[in-house]
């Protein structure tokens, strides 16, 4: 599914008519952090992912990657500016709408795929349900079976994550951010812990996922390859966004680790 | 991991909580489980606490109990006499002259020592709340002798059934018979026995201290343990012996709640013109030496307690230090701060009733162990008397398990908060 893409910073967004719904939106983001001296990270971040998009985050290590990414999914705060999900700014919202709004609108994948050791690779992917709502229903729970078995996992759902490969709880961990159903996945190098066959194994199950689901997925990443798959580059650089054109090379000669 | 499912059949128990406390009670149960060594550590702080409360009260307040029973049991709770008439100084006596003095030796007066209306004394007393019995007694003292020389005796004329509950008699003889006691007949205490040289069924002769001679039979003799006992014989054989007529020279009452007996003799003076003094104001040592035993008791519990607290919070707060990223996770999936700190504390509860209910397994075992520890026989022909005189009180352990269980929630609600505030940016990486 390929989307016009919006442009990012000074550009102006042309999009069809037919485009998708913007799920999430950036205005103006800053964020410094304050410690004994002032860091500024980000410097006024603009962007508009829509719908089912897959959007590839770059930069070099420090450059505010993380920081965009947590912010995007209201772990964190900006110092200034507004972040807008399906429409809403999550400014205006409260503690336990925020709570809501991650586990209802959003799955995160992290770079470590942070399963509950205590929990099945099943329970693991029932957890966002049993959050939500106490106890999973027959239905919901059948679902989540049929991606756990989409994603080859269907003979070690009573396995615990000591008992899985990395791959395979990343993949369980993939699944389990995509429990409730979101229109947002944010992954953090969801990859970077993964040696480089069990890495691409995990990409292209995202990349299908969001194909199949139409979620959107922003993966911040720093193997240029795995990027040149996404639909969108984006790079960070020096606190501001850059969009890179499809197939660009530029990734490498920025000198990417 | 089945074997680990099939352990407990944890959707079963799930299925019966509220759906709000599902996630919190699953998380919590999982935290126990995974936990090992720590969780048993915790729960042994919790059990460590209940089981010093349980073996301490059961200690203090039996040795209380023992100790109480030993002095009440053989004492009438209050003693109903007439009043000792006081001297007044001149000085206080009306119209008599500043500065006189008395030099002359006055005839003593007749004075009323005895309870002639009795029965009415008897029926106003037994009214009251609280008495258990009323028992009618001429107390006196006597000289024993067969022969040889006289040994003196304090003489108690009642009526067996009753002086039975007053003061234990039939239940200490170690030969003959009490109960059914004849007019001619006495019971005296083994060390008067020995020392007179005779047993059942020998002749003794009392002299009482009115002068009066009259000749027993000996009908039993008992031994009481400590001290020289009394000699036993009818009310009215003593109402003879003692000149009194028909009538009594003391009452003596046994009340239901002994630690309520000051009451019940402050009601029969105000109603009676007698003196009525209770086993308190007798011993008052006694009671504050009780109360300093129960202050003592409930200050080791609640320290012992409160140090239990104390291992549970930093167990607690460790452990949810070696949680905090996994906590990171389950608030990034969306889980709510009060979600984490309910599961904490569900955590912490279920620490508690494991805690607590070993604990009391544990201490009434052991207090139970204790309480078969016997001492070596000391008296003749008596039971042996345990060691450790312990009392099991179904309120006190409740108590203990009920305040371990609140310490350890509040142990529990220190790193729950902590946990439930934490940000997720900080802890996942």
């Amino acid at each position: 599914m390929r989307t016009p893409h919006d442009l990012v910073g000074a550009g102006t967004p042309f999009a069809t008519l037919q485009a998708p719904p913007v799920v999430i939106e950036t205005r103006g983001l800053r964020k410094t952090y304050v410690g004994k001296v002032a860091v500024p990270v980000l410097l006024g971040i603009d962007l508009r992912i829509r719908a089912g998009e897959f959007v590839a985050i770059m930069g070099q290590s420090g450059s505010g990657k993380s920081t965009l990414l947590n912010i995007l999914g209201a772990l964190d705060v900006p110092t200034s500016g507004t972040v807008l999900i399906n429409g809403v700014d999550i400014g205006t919202l409260d503690d336990d709408a925020l709570a809501a709004l991650r586990n209802e609108g959003m799955g995160f994948i992290f770079q470590f795929h942070h399963l509950l050791d205590e929990y099945t690779c099943l329970e693991n992917a029932l957890l966002p349900l049993m959050i939500r709502y106490g106890s999973v229903a027959e239905a919901a729970r059948a679902r989540v079976v049929r991606l756990l078995e989409r994603v080859g996992l269907g003979h070690r759902l009573g396995h615990h994550p000591d008992e899985l490969s990395a791959g395979e709880n990343q993949r369980c961990a993939i699944v389990r951010a995509l429990a409730n159903e979101p229109r947002i996945v944010l992954a953090d190098e969801p990859t970077g812990n993964l040696d480089r066959r069990s890495g691409q194994e995990v990409f292209a199950l995202m990349r299908e996922m969001s194909r199949e689901i139409g979620v959107a997925f922003v993966m911040v990443t720093h193997d240029d390859r795995l990027a040149q798959a996404a639909d969108r580059i984006l790079l960070i650089e020096d606190g501001r966004l850059r969009e890179l054109p499809q197939g660009s090379r530029r990734v490498r000669e920025q000198g990417m680790p | 991991m089945n074997e680990r499912e099939r352990r407990m059949p944890e959707s079963l128990w799930l299925s019966l909580l509220p759906r709000r406390l599902r996630f919190e009670s699953q998380l919590a149960a999982r935290h126990l489980r995974s936990g090992g060594r720590q969780t048993l550590l915790t729960i042994s702080a919790v059990a460590a606490g209940v089981i010093i409360v349980v073996f301490v009260t059961a200690l203090i307040f039996g040795l209380q109990r023992r100790w109480t029973g030993i002095l009440t049991d053989v004492l009438p709770h209050v003693t109903i006499r007439v009043v000792d008439p006081k001297p007044t100084p001149l000085a206080a006596v009306p119209g008599a002259p500043a500065g006189a003095v008395s030099s002359r030796i006055e005839q003593r007066a007749p004075q009323e020592k005895n309870i002639e209306n009795w029965a009415q004394v008897v029926e106003v007393v037994r009214a009251l709340a609280n008495v258990r019995m009323v028992v009618p007694v001429v107390r006196g003292q006597a000289f024993a002798s067969k022969g040889g020389n006289p040994y003196g005796v304090s003489v108690i004329g009642a009526d067996p059934d009753m002086q039975d509950q007053v003061t234990p008699v039939t239940k200490n003889l170690i030969a003959g018979h009490y109960r059914g006691l004849g007019s001619e007949e006495i019971v005296i205490d083994y060390e008067l026995a020995r020392d007179l040289n005779v047993s059942t069924g020998d002749r003794i002769r009392l002299t009482s201290s009115t002068g009066a001679v009259e000749a027993f039979t000996i009908a039993g003799i008992y031994s009481q343990g400590q001290g020289r006992g009394s000699a036993y014989i009818t009310l009215r054989t003593a109402q003879s012996l003692y000149s009194l007529g028909t009538a009594v020279n003391a009452i003596l009452v046994k009340v239901v709640d002994i630690f309520r007996a000051d009451d019940v003799a402050a009601r029969i003076q105000t109603l009676l013109p007698y003196e009525a003094r209770s086993w308190i104001q007798e011993f008052p040592q006694f009671l504050s030496t009780l109360r300093m035993q129960t202050a003592s008791a409930y200050l080791v519990s609640a320290f012992s307690l409160i140090a239990s607290a104390f291992a549970i919070a930093s167990i607690l707060i460790v452990s949810v230090l070696q949680k905090s990223r996994q906590i990171g996770i389950l608030k990034s999936m969306g889980a709510r701060r009060r979600q984490i700190l309910r599961a904490f504390v569900i955590e912490g509860l279920g620490i508690a009733l494991m805690g607590s209910l070993a604990g009391a397994a544990i201490g009434l075992s052991i207090v139970y162990l204790l309480s078969l520890i016997e001492q070596p026989v000391t008296r003749v022909g008596r039971a042996p008397e345990q060691l450790f005189p312990v009392a099991i009180l179904p309120f006190y352990i409740a108590l203990a398990m009920l305040a371990a269980t609140a310490a350890t929630v509040l142990a529990a609600l220190l790193p729950a908060r902590r946990a439930a505030r934490l940000n997720p940016v900080d802890v996942i990486r």
